[in-house]
C-alpha cells in the first residue's frame, strides 16, 4: 500500500525580487525536520504535466507570491483551491485550479489542496526580497509546516 | 482612415506580448508587429558576477529551457577557461540538453498548440485550451503530461533537481552518472517512444484540417540556421552554425565564434524584444529562422533511425525546404522522437558512467563564446571577464530574437489573409495569435504569473477611438 504524503508547490522566479519568495520557503522548508514526511517542490512556473505529480499526494500547499497594489506588502493569506478552469485563463502559467482540474480529468482524482500566499511589493528584476516580505518568510513557513502537518497527523 | 487592431497580450505564449494590427483607408491590413512588452534585464544582471556563478545563474533565466542557457553558458565559460571537458562530461551535457529538448517540446506542442490543432482555430475559448483537450482526447493530453515528465525526471535524476539544476559547471559536469539513475531513465524510454509515436500518428492524421493554415501561416520564402555536426546533421550540444537559403543554397557556415560576422542586432522602439538579422543581407532583407523547422531544412538527416523516417516522410510529402512555419509543430515531434533515440544512444554506451566528468583550470582569456540549440532555436552567450574572471559585459541572442522578423512577418502574412476590415471575429484573431504560437517564442525569462491574462483586442481609429473591442 502505498502512503500518500503531503505535497508543497512553490513557484516563481527567483531573480525577480519578491517573487522568489516561494524558492525562499521551499528551500526552509526542506532544512526543517518537521518536514521529513512532506515532499517539496520548487518551481518557476505552474505547467499542466503537475496534475501527474499530485494525483499521489494526500494533499497539496502551493505557495506563491500575490501582486496586488490593494494589498500590504508581507501579509499572508491561506485559501483553499479548488477545481476549476476559468475559460479565460489561456496561458501557459495555469493556475493551482487547473491544475487540480486536469487531475480530475485526465486520472479521475485530486487531493484536497490550499494556497498560502504573501502579498509582495515588487517583482522588477533582482535578487533580494523586500523589507516587508523577508519579515514574513518565518510565518509562511509555519503556516505551510502547520498546514503539512494536521494532514499527515489526520 | 488608419486603423489599428490591437491583441494584447498574446495568450498561450511564453511570457507578455501583444500583436498590433494597422489597418489602411479601405480597411485592409497595412502593417503588423509582433511586440514584446515586458524588459528582460539579465544582460544587466551579469555584470559583475564571477564567472563560476554564470551558468546556475543563467538557469534561472528561464523555467522552461533553463537547461538551454546552463549549456550555452557553461560552453562561453569552457571558452574562458581554455578548457575542453572530458568526452564523458560533454555526453552528459549533451543528455541533459537533450531531455529538456523533449520535455519543452512536449509543453509546447501538447499543451500550448494541441487546443488549436483539436478543435479548430474558430471553436469556442471554454473548450479550445489544454482542460478541454484532457476531456476530448485523455491520451493526448496525457502523452504530452508523460514526455514533460520524462524529460523532466531525466533533468531531476542527472542534475539533483528539475529546475535550475547547478550540476553543469565551467569545465564540465558536477558528479558522474551512477548505473541506478542510468537504468531509471533507460526504464521510461520505451513509453516515451509509445507517446511520441501516438502523436505522430495523430498529427499526421489531421493534417488535412489545415490545409488553409499551413499554406498562410508563415508561408514564405527565408533563409534558415542551425548548428550542424561534422555530417551535416542535427546537432543540439555542439557543432557549426549554417545558413541555407530558402533553396537550399548555402549562405553561410561557421564556427560561433565568428557569430557577429553573420548575426547584426538592432532595437525596435515599440517592443523589448531585440530583433536579429543575417548581416550580409542586411536588416531590411536578413530575416532569418531557427528552430525546430530550420532545423530540419538546414541539417541534411536527423542521424537516427525513428527521425530519419519521418522526416523523408516530411519532405516527400512538403519538400525539401518547406516554407510555412505552421510546420514547427510536426517538427517540434521529430526533435522529441530524435531527442529520445539520442538519450537511448548515450545511455546504452557503457562510458557513459566513467567518472572523470570535469577539467579544471583557471582564466585563460578574456572573452568566451557558447552556443547551443536550445528548444526554440540557436541559443549564443557570449562573456567579456576581467582578469579575475568577473563579468564585465554579458550578450545573449535568444531563439526569440532570431525569429522576431520571420514572427512579424508571419503575422502581417496572416492578418492580411484572415482579417478583413473592422471586424473582429475570434476564429480570425485566433490564428493571428496562432501563428505567432508555431515558433513558440520565450519570453517568460522574467515574467511572473498575476492571475488570469485576458485577451483584450481593441479596433483603434487613427485620431484613438475605439472602433470596436473584444474581451474574453
Amino acid at each position: 500500500m502505498t502512503l500518500h504524503r503531503p505535497l508543497v508547490i512553490a513557484y516563481g522566479n527567483r531573480l525577480r525580487g519578491d517573487d522568489a519568495i516561494g524558492w525562499v520557503v521551499a528551500d526552509a522548508l526542506r532544512d526543517d525536520v518537521r518536514m521529513e514526511p512532506v515532499d517539496v517542490l520548487a518551481v518557476q512556473q505552474l505547467t499542466p504535466d503537475l496534475a501527474n505529480e499530485i494525483t499521489t499526494a494526500s494533499r497539496v500547499v502551493f505557495v506563491d507570491a500575490r501582486l496586488d497594489p490593494a494589498l500590504t506588502p508581507g501579509v499572508v493569506a491561506v485559501d483553499v483551491v479548488l477545481p476549476e478552469f476559468d475559460a479565460g485563463l489561456m496561458t501557459h502559467n495555469v493556475g493551482a485550479g487547473t491544475i487540480l482540474s486536469l487531475a480530475e480529468a485526465l486520472y479521475g482524482v485530486h487531493p484536497p489542496a490550499v494556497a498560502v500566499t504573501v502579498a509582495i511589493e515588487s517583482a522588477e528584476p533582482g535578487a533580494d526580497l523586500s523589507g516587508a516580505v523577508s519579515a514574513s518568510v518565518s510565518q509562511l513557513v509555519e503556516t505551510v509546516i502547520r498546514l503539512c502537518t494536521e494532514t499527515s497527523n489526520a | 482612415m488608419a486603423r489599428e487592431i490591437t491583441i494584447d497580450p498574446v495568450t498561450r505564449i511564453e511570457g507578455h506580448a501583444r500583436i498590433r494590427i494597422s489597418l489602411g483607408d479601405a480597411g485592409q491590413v497595412a502593417d503588423a508587429q509582433f511586440q514584446v512588452t515586458q524588459f528582460r534585464g539579465f544582460e544587466k544582471i551579469c555584470q559583475g558576477r564571477p564567472l563560476a556563478e554564470m551558468p546556475s545563474l543563467m538557469a534561472r533565466i528561464c523555467g522552461i529551457c533553463p537547461v538551454s542557457h546552463l549549456i550555452a553558458s557553461a560552453k562561453a565559460c569552457d571558452d574562458i577557461l581554455a578548457v575542453k571537458p572530458p568526452k564523458v562530461g560533454e555526453d552528459l551535457r549533451a543528455l541533459m540538453n537533450l531531455a529538456q529538448i523533449v520535455q519543452s517540446n512536449a509543453l509546447s506542442l501538447f499543451h500550448l498548440a494541441s487546443p488549436d490543432l483539436l478543435f479548430g482555430f474558430d471553436a469556442d475559448p471554454a473548450m479550445r485550451n489544454i482542460v478541454g483537450v484532457a476531456k476530448s482526447n485523455p491520451q493526448l493530453a496525457m502523452d504530452g503530461i508523460y514526455l514533460r515528465k520524462f524529460g523532466q525526471h531525466a533533468i531531476e535524476l542527472l542534475g539533483g533537481k528539475r529546475i535550475h539544476p547547478a550540476w553543469i559547471v565551467p569545465g564540465g559536469v558536477e558528479s558522474a552518472l551512477t548505473a541506478e539513475k542510468r537504468d531509471e531513465i533507460r526504464a521510461m524510454i520505451p513509453e516515451a517512444y509509445a507517446a511520441a509515436d501516438r502523436a505522430l500518428v495523430w498529427y499526421k492524421s489531421n493534417l488535412l484540417n489545415w490545409a488553409e493554415e499551413a499554406e498562410t501561416f508563415g508561408a514564405f520564402p527565408s533563409a534558415f540556421m542551425s548548428l550542424v555536426d561534422a555530417d551535416g546533421n542535427v546537432a543540439h550540444y555542439d557543432g557549426r552554425l549554417r545558413v541555407v537559403d530558402h533553396d537550399g543554397t548555402l549562405l553561410a557556415d561557421f564556427d560561433a565564434h565568428d557569430y557577429a560576422d553573420y548575426i547584426g542586432e538592432y532595437t525596435d522602439e515599440a517592443s523589448f524584444l531585440k530583433p536579429t538579422y543575417f548581416k550580409p543581407r542586411g536588416i531590411e532583407n536578413g530575416l532569418y529562422r531557427v528552430g525546430t523547422l530550420a532545423r530540419a531544412i538546414v541539417a541534411e538527416r536527423f542521424g537516427t533511425p525513428r527521425a530519419d523516417v519521418e522526416l523523408d516522410a516530411f519532405r516527400s510529402r512538403f519538400g525539401r525546404y518547406p516554407s510555412s512555419s505552421f510546420h514547427y509543430h510536426q517538427t517540434r515531434l521529430f526533435d522529441i522522437l530524435y531527442g529520445i533515440e539520442r538519450m537511448e544512444m548515450y545511455l546504452d554506451d557503457p562510458e557513459i558512467l566513467a567518472t572523470r566528468v570535469a577539467s579544471h583550470a583557471e582564466v585563460n582569456r578574456n572573452v568566451g563564446i557558447g552556443v547551443a540549440e536550445a528548444p526554440r532555436g540557436t541559443l549564443i552567450h557570449h562573456y567579456v571577464v576581467d582578469d579575475d574572471g568577473i563579468v564585465q559585459t554579458a550578450n545573449l541572442i535568444i531563439a526569440t530574437g532570431h525569429n522576431a522578423a520571420a514572427m512579424n512577418a508571419s503575422v502581417l502574412q496572416v492578418a492580411r489573409h484572415f482579417v478583413r476590415g473592422e471586424r473582429i471575429e475570434e476564429g480570425m484573431l485566433n490564428r493571428v495569435e496562432a501563428v505567432i504560437r508555431c515558433y513558440d517564442p520565450c519570453l517568460s525569462c522574467s515574467t511572473h504569473a498575476m492571475g488570469q491574462m485576458p485577451l483584450h483586442i481593441s479596433l483603434v481609429g487613427y485620431d484613438g477611438e475605439v472602433l470596436d473591442e473584444v474581451r474574453r
